[in-house]
């Protein structure tokens, strides 16, 4: 079973971001780890230039920690324009406009743990810089639940010879 | 268009001179009245070159048709982005921030202001001349950056930069 979870972390939005201690003890456990299939991470930013430099950094982030990058796209800008009156009071002829850019990028990492995908998150979003927003979507592998995994037809034709 | 009433007044003139020179009383000068459609021109953020006295920094040279291209940004947030909220509440702490710092450091300010936010962090990035005693200022700022936090509910850090004179681009 597949399962989507999605994160909408902008630094405006989170009142209190999550505090890993660097330092922390290592805990073992006997609960599997989550895996993930992939983890999608969208960044949106002003400046492209901003956008090029934290890929160059990400990409070299995650060779060295050995995490695997499917592919870095960069979706088309989006540009919110808009038309306003230029005066406080009449002069409808004289108008200013004014536009908002949103440039993209977009980083798949494949086949995470629960984890790894963690820790390098939390590294990505410390060193997000100003201005620039991102967006995660992890995309879980979760084992088949048991009671599906035989299918129904198998159990019935029992019953109807018990019936009759 | 600019038009003016005042010519066919002055030819009526000329000829009545012509007809009447023996008249005594001199002839009025006709006054001429100039009407123009609105004048349309852009004023936001620009200083319109003048004699050449008036010294100017780079970022006051440029007009803000500019921005990203020669200028950067001075306040920095996620909020104007595609899909992302609160807008209004930057700009409003901004332009607090703004004035407060302007009024704390009278007549220190050499450049405009940056404001960064990084995560709930609010970084004021200032450029000051060097008119007050480090001690003096060294104080300004922690009491800014502890009014500020008790204000706004978030870490406070000011990072100042201190230059002798203000930094001048070109005298307009």
């Amino acid at each position: 079973m597949l399962w989507k979870v999605y994160c909408a972390l902008s630094p405006t939005a989170c009142g209190v971001t999550l505090f890993l201690c660097w330092i922390c003890q290592i805990t073992v456990t006997d609960e599997p780890d989550v895996l993930y299939q992939k983890v999608e991470v969208l960044v949106k930013g002003h400046d492209r230039a901003v956008l090029d430099s934290y890929e160059f950094f990400t990409t070299m982030a995650a060779k060295e920690l050995g995490i695997n990058i499917s592919k870095v796209e960069e979706p088309k800008k989006k540009i919110e324009r808009l038309t306003l009156l230029k005066s406080v009071h009449i002069h409808k002829k004289h108008r200013v406009q004014y536009e908002m850019r949103t440039h993209y990028r977009n980083f798949e990492f494949l086949r995470l743990t629960g984890s790894t995908a963690r820790v390098f998150l939390e590294y990505l979003q410390r060193n997000l810089p100003e201005g620039v927003a991102m967006e995660v979507t992890k995309t879980e592998i979760e084992k088949v639940p048991e009671h599906i995994l035989e299918p129904l037809w198998n159990s019935i034709p029992e019953k109807e010879q018990s019936s009759q | 268009m600019a038009v003016s009433f005042g010519g066919a007044g002055l030819i009526l003139a000329n000829h009545a001179v012509a007809h009447m020179s023996r008249t005594l009383c001199a002839v009025p000068r006709a006054r001429a009245i100039h009407s123009t459609a609105v004048c349309c021109k852009h004023q936001a953020a620009r200083i319109r070159v003048g004699k050449g006295d008036k010294p100017v920094t780079y970022e006051e040279a440029h007009p803000p048709h500019h921005i990203a291209h020669r200028k950067g940004w001075l306040s920095q947030h996620t909020s104007n982005l595609d899909r992302e909220t609160g807008a209004a509440e930057r700009t409003v702490e901004d332009i607090f921030i703004r004035r407060f710092i302007f009024g704390t450091f009278h007549g220190l300010l050499a450049n405009e202001l940056v404001i960064k936010r990084r995560g709930n962090m609010l970084v004021v990035c200032a450029l000051f001349t060097q008119k007050i005693p480090a001690y003096k200022l060294y104080f300004l700022i922690g009491y800014t950056e502890t009014l500020l936090s008790y204000f706004y509910k978030c870490p406070v850090k000011m990072e100042v930069q201190t230059v002798k004179d203000k930094v001048v681009y070109k005298y307009l």
